[in-house]
């Protein structure tokens, strides 16, 4: 089986964790996240017959922060970017934060979730994506579970691609 | 000027410039190339001839060869030299990885090799030391050594009680994807534990800034997890019971042996697509017995 390393990163509270509670079940004790700033699980899927390990680590704290060790990063095969579709502070450097990545990591395959769709109407997210400067690929609601499956298949059918 | 000329003899002019007659230029022109190219063309057979003649081609061509090739032989660290060491060099940077992880087993191996047979010699010189230094400092020191020692019943407990090994994890350094394991019994997901191991040391790595120097030991209750690094993976045992520093040498030269027999052949590549089945059947191999 093929297993590859995914990071969840994003702004302070933009929900990283919820969406890894969410995805993943099978879960380690919380205190690590607050240890040591990261948290890794393991998820096993199955796309299209293959079988594919996602080790998903969580990290704490903003991309280029310099408190979170740049080794958390190193080896990833994908990344998720999360960000908050209700706050816009929370992708105030997203340019910044995405270059960043794409040096640390040139060959990982990279996906922005906007998180907290639940607490926004239609027409709120609608204006939302419509003020945010990248291309969103997904929204997600941690809270309800929504897209969340969808979001970890489409990455694993990109990561498969890539083997 | 006039191209015509009056006769000697008054008649009408004649002009010089006559027609030219193709068919009696060519005949005048093959005439002239036959006696010109005469001599080539006798040369131009006898080349074919001797290339047709293997044996006699190669009487003619191979001094000639043969003395570019020495000339070659002689110039050419003088002449590629800059050349050669920039490939090298570029060649190096790009599978500087791969090439530490061929080299740093066979180094870590020699380098523990010299510090523990530096070691023994030292020790060796201790011991002669004692034993011919008999005064009256010696045995009270000796004395003092037997009544409050610490050292011989360490030594005497140490051969009571080994090590234990518990589990053995090889992990992919940056991405913490575990590549193989032994564990003779059942355990949490071992591939979370890879994970969290590799974000333990990561942490401890990066928050004390060291270059060039790795975690190499965890320790809980009777528990130790020790760690040898390499440059694309590396290798975790989790034992149980008092780990000496004897001990620790031995553990470290079977984990270099084992880097050296079954890890050298792998690439960055390789783990990109990994079945742990064999790395696994490996360290059965080698550490099975334990």
């Amino acid at each position: 089986m093929i297993t590859k390393k995914v990071i969840l990163t994003g702004n302070f509270g933009v929900g990283k964790t919820s969406l890894f509670n969410r995805f993943v079940h099978n879960r380690f004790d919380d205190k690590y996240l607050t240890t040591i700033g990261v948290k890794v699980n393991k998820k096993v899927m199955e796309i299209n017959g293959e079988g594919l390990s996602i080790l998903l680590w969580d990290i704490a704290g903003e991309v280029t922060q310099d408190k979170v060790p740049v080794s958390y990063f190193l080896g990833a095969a994908g990344i998720i970017y999360v960000f908050d579709l209700s706050r816009p502070l929370t992708y105030a450097n997203i340019g910044k934060d995405l270059e960043h990545l794409k040096e640390m990591l040139p060959d990982s395959v990279i996906r922005i979730v906007g998180n907290k769709k639940d607490l926004l109407s239609a027409e709120e997210l609608e204006q939302s994506l419509k003020e945010f400067p990248f291309d969103c690929d997904i929204t997600t609601s941690a809270k309800t579970g929504e897209s969340v499956e969808d979001l970890f298949t489409k990455l694993g059918e990109a990561l498969l691609e890539r083997v | 000027m006039s191209l015509r000329n009056a006769d000697i003899s008054g008649n009408q002019p004649v002009s010089l410039n006559r027609e030219p007659d193709p068919a009696k230029e060519q005949i005048l022109l093959s005439k002239l190339r036959e006696i010109l190219l005469k001599d080539d063309r006798g040369n131009i057979a006898d080349i074919q001839d001797l290339i047709s003649d293997q044996e006699k081609f190669s009487e003619v061509v191979s001094p000639i060869v043969e003395f570019h090739i020495e000339t070659m032989k002689r110039k050419f660290p003088k002449e590629y030299k800059r050349e050669v060491e920039t490939i090298i060099e570029r060649k190096i940077k790009a599978s500087q990885d791969d090439l530490m992880n061929v080299v740093y087993p066979v180094m870590g191996k020699m380098v523990r090799k010299y510090v523990t047979m530096q070691l023994a010699t030292i020790r060796e010189n201790v011991d002669k030391r004692v034993s011919s230094f008999f005064s009256f400092k010696g045995i009270f020191g000796r004395l003092r050594s037997v009544i409050f020692g610490v050292k011989e019943s360490d030594i005497a407990l140490g051969d009571l009680e080994k090590a234990i090994i518990e589990e053995i994890y090889v992990v992919q350094r940056d991405s913490g994807v575990l590549l193989g394991h032994y564990s003779p019994t059942e355990m949490l997901d071992r591939d979370m534990v890879a994970g969290m191991l590799t974000a333990i040391k990561s942490f401890v790595e990066d928050a004390f800034r060291r270059e060039q120097q790795d975690l190499e030991m965890i320790e809980y209750g009777m528990h130790k997890i020790y760690i040898q690094s390499f440059p694309l993976y590396y290798v975790s045992v989790v034992l149980s019971g008092p780990l000496s520093e004897k001990e620790k040498v031995g553990l470290s030269s079977r984990v270099l042996d084992f880097a050296e027999k079954e890890m050298n052949r792998f690439t960055a590549k390789d783990f990109e697509y990994w079945d742990e089945s064999e790395i696994s059947e490996k360290l059965v191999e080698h550490f099975g017995e334990d």
